[in-house]
């Protein structure tokens, strides 16, 4: 049992190093989002007034296309250097080091977004008492969309020649995802409701993906 | 029924079920046409209009209805190892996306005399729409794998995942309130339709199922034929 | 203990290997001989249990191999064809992720000799991606001091190697024999050994 503790420890220490050596990647995509907020404004008009009316719209649908670049990185290094297969060797099963990317892909791609929120905030004149419902919707919409992107990660791993069907099928499901999370934004008051249908998508996400996850790793694996 | 299962049994039976089936599916559609353009009355609000309905409903139901046989043959195939499923999955879902373009294309067609605009963005259509492009997405990860046992497998998870959008699609006209009506005809009451418009209808879906399984036989039988032949 | 009893294997129709039986002890060394395609990483993978024997079955301790197989890998060291070395990081980082991962008691010291023999000592705050092929290959062979393990499965581990550190590597594995190791391997070179069995694919 302690020992078991250790590798779950071991495995977010290794997670984190090589996070480190690859930060420069996490902000180039922290300035793609900023860059497309740029070319947002300048194709929208400058206008205050039907910017702050889009900004909400336009931070998630960005946020959503800057976290869908990083997902070639989710496995496929790991990959392609049998990792994925000596982390199995050491004793965790498939689906469990899919629960444990899942989580570190979170923690080290998704909370840097986090930062950004506010500062894309600012540029868009986003009222502050609706940046804690953004950020709020954010953490959950986050680990909804890290679950999807370790299911459509894994499904493309021998996928050798259509990059971009990952990315597909990750937007094709954050559909409802964007739907409540804009909802729960524009709602003044008791979004308690909203929060808790995507507290829902979360959970049943939570617990399809490392069974998909898992499942598509092996058989890659076995055909690699 | 063991043919619905097993590759051998399949391609013997479907071999005696195809002429009859190519027969009655054209004679279904003669007689559905023939019903629907000429004994068939015009809506005292839609006009002529209405008759695009005989083609719209049901290339809906049998855009539902594959890939309701999809996800079936997926679970099949997944949790009790029949390799039929991936070569259902495979050979189908080409046709799904086809009734379901069709269906798109007919509600579209409807919708602006009827409406006023091509496309709405209420419930109902936008899920049709993410069917549409879900069929879209099945049909890629067959053309973008190279090996077989992951393409058909990754293909079978994916369908099974994509089928949260089928009770979406089916009671979205319940769920929310939308432009789009809701169903007329269902199982538990009386169908709100007069007969002399019911009759074409219930002719039409027969063509189509017909047409639709007449095709679905040929493109199984291929698949077949080329996984014997390790193509 | 470790016995394959008559395992073959297909895929897609067609087989990969046939009724292949050995049994791998301790003190011994295998080594599996074939052509290119002739299926040495198939049954490398088939040993893992990744893939499913088509017919017969793999013993572990006499009891059947997916009951269990977390005691079987918990013997083991497998290195495969690919190097495992994280490329943006050093040597020694590299070294102590290992280190982490498979929760190794080994010391420090002990390292550093081998990598004084392996002749890596001068590069060890180099980043992995600077190695050349040998040495990468090299420092993925040190896996096999780290982790400690009984077992040792290795996928070509003489790919890229000078004649020295072939030699090197011949000396480690027989040492490792005397003290009650096993080694698998495959290899399409002739590498002379005091005592080993080939299985012919």
């Amino acid at each position: 049992m302690f020992e078991f503790a250790k590798k779950i420890i071991n495995f977010f220490y290794r997670e984190y190093k090589l996070n480190l050596s690859g930060f420069h990647d996490i902000l180039t995509n922290i300035t793609f989002f900023f860059i497309s907020i740029f070319i947002f404004i300048f194709s929208i008009g400058p206008d205050n007034e039907t910017l702050s009316k889009l900004a909400v719209g336009i931070v998630w649908t960005l946020l959503l296309l800057s976290s869908t670049l990083s997902l070639r990185k989710f496995y496929k290094d790991d990959f392609d250097s049998h990792n994925l297969l000596i982390l199995h060797l050491h004793g965790m099963s498939f689906e469990f080091i899919a629960i444990l990317k899942t989580i570190s892909h979170f923690i080290y791609v998704q909370i840097p977004f986090l930062v950004s929120i506010p500062i894309a905030c600012i540029i868009l004149n986003i009222s502050f008492d609706k940046v804690y419902n953004l950020l709020l919707s954010f953490v959950l919409g986050s680990l909804i969309l890290s679950c999807l992107g370790s299911i459509s990660a894994s499904m493309n791993l021998l996928n050798q020649r259509n990059y971009l069907l990952g990315s597909v099928i990750v937007m094709i499901f954050s559909i409802p995802v964007i739907i409540f999370s804009i909802g729960i934004i524009n709602l003044e008051e008791s979004f308690n409701s909203l929060i808790n249908i995507l507290i829902g998508i979360l959970l049943i996400l939570f617990s399809v993906n490392p069974w998909a996850s898992g499942a598509c790793i092996k058989l890659a694996l076995q055909n690699n | 029924m063991k043919f619905l299962i097993n590759p051998y049994k399949f391609n013997n039976f479907s071999d005696t079920l195809i002429k009859p089936l190519l027969y009655l599916s054209v004679i279904f559609l003669f007689l559905g046409l023939i019903f629907s353009f000429y004994f068939s009355p015009n809506d005292y609000q839609q006009g002529s209009t209405v008759r695009i309905m005989y083609v719209h409903v049901p290339s809906a139901w049998l855009s539902l209805m594959t890939y309701f046989i999809m996800s079936i043959y997926s679970i099949l195939a997944l949790a009790f190892r029949m390799p039929f499923g991936y070569i259902v999955n495979s050979a189908v879902a080409p046709i799904g996306a086809t009734f379901t373009l069709i269906c798109i294309i007919s509600g579209s067609l409807w919708g602006k005399p009827m409406w006023g605009t091509w496309w709405v963005w209420d419930a109902r259509l936008t899920s049709v729409a993410v069917l549409f492009v879900v069929y879209l997405i099945i049909i890629f990860i067959n053309l973008s794998f190279e090996n077989r046992i992951v393409r058909e497998k990754v293909t079978a998870i994916f369908i099974l995942i994509g089928s949260i959008n089928l009770p979406i699609v089916k009671f979205s006209v319940d769920w929310w309130n939308t432009l789009h009506q809701p169903a007329t005809i269902s199982k538990l009451s009386k169908p709100s339709i007069d007969p002399s418009m019911m009759v074409p209808l219930i002719l039409m879906t027969f063509a189509f199922v017909f047409i639709g399984i007449c095709i679905a036989i040929f493109r199984i039988k291929t698949e077949i034929h080329n996984r014997k032949n390790n193509l | 203990m470790l016995i394959l009893q008559n395992v073959s294997l297909n895929r897609l129709n067609t087989k990969i290997f046939e009724n292949i039986s050995f049994t791998l002890g301790s003190g011994r060394v295998l080594i599996l001989k074939g052509k290119n395609g002739s299926g040495k990483t198939s049954l490398i993978k088939t040993i893992l249990y990744l893939l499913e024997p088509s017919s017969g079955s793999i013993y572990w301790k006499g009891k059947i191999l997916p009951k269990t197989i977390y005691d079987f890998y918990n013997n083991i060291t497998y290195i495969g064809d690919r190097p495992t070395s994280l490329k943006q990081l050093t040597i020694e980082e590299n070294i102590k992720i290992w280190k982490k991962i498979s929760i190794s008691k080994i010391d420090y010291e002990k390292i550093r000799n081998v990598l004084t023999i392996l002749k890596l000592n001068n590069y060890k705050n180099k980043k992995v991606s600077t190695l050349s092929l040998g040495e990468i290959k090299k420092l993925e062979l040190l896996r096999l001091i780290i982790e400690n393990k009984k077992y040792w499965l290795l996928d070509e581990p003489f790919t890229n190697l000078d004649l020295d550190s072939i030699d090197i590597i011949r000396q480690t594995f027989e040492e490792h024999c005397k003290n009650e190791g096993s080694v698998l391997f495959s290899s399409h070179q002739d590498i002379k050994f005091s005592k080993y069995e080939e299985i012919k694919l």
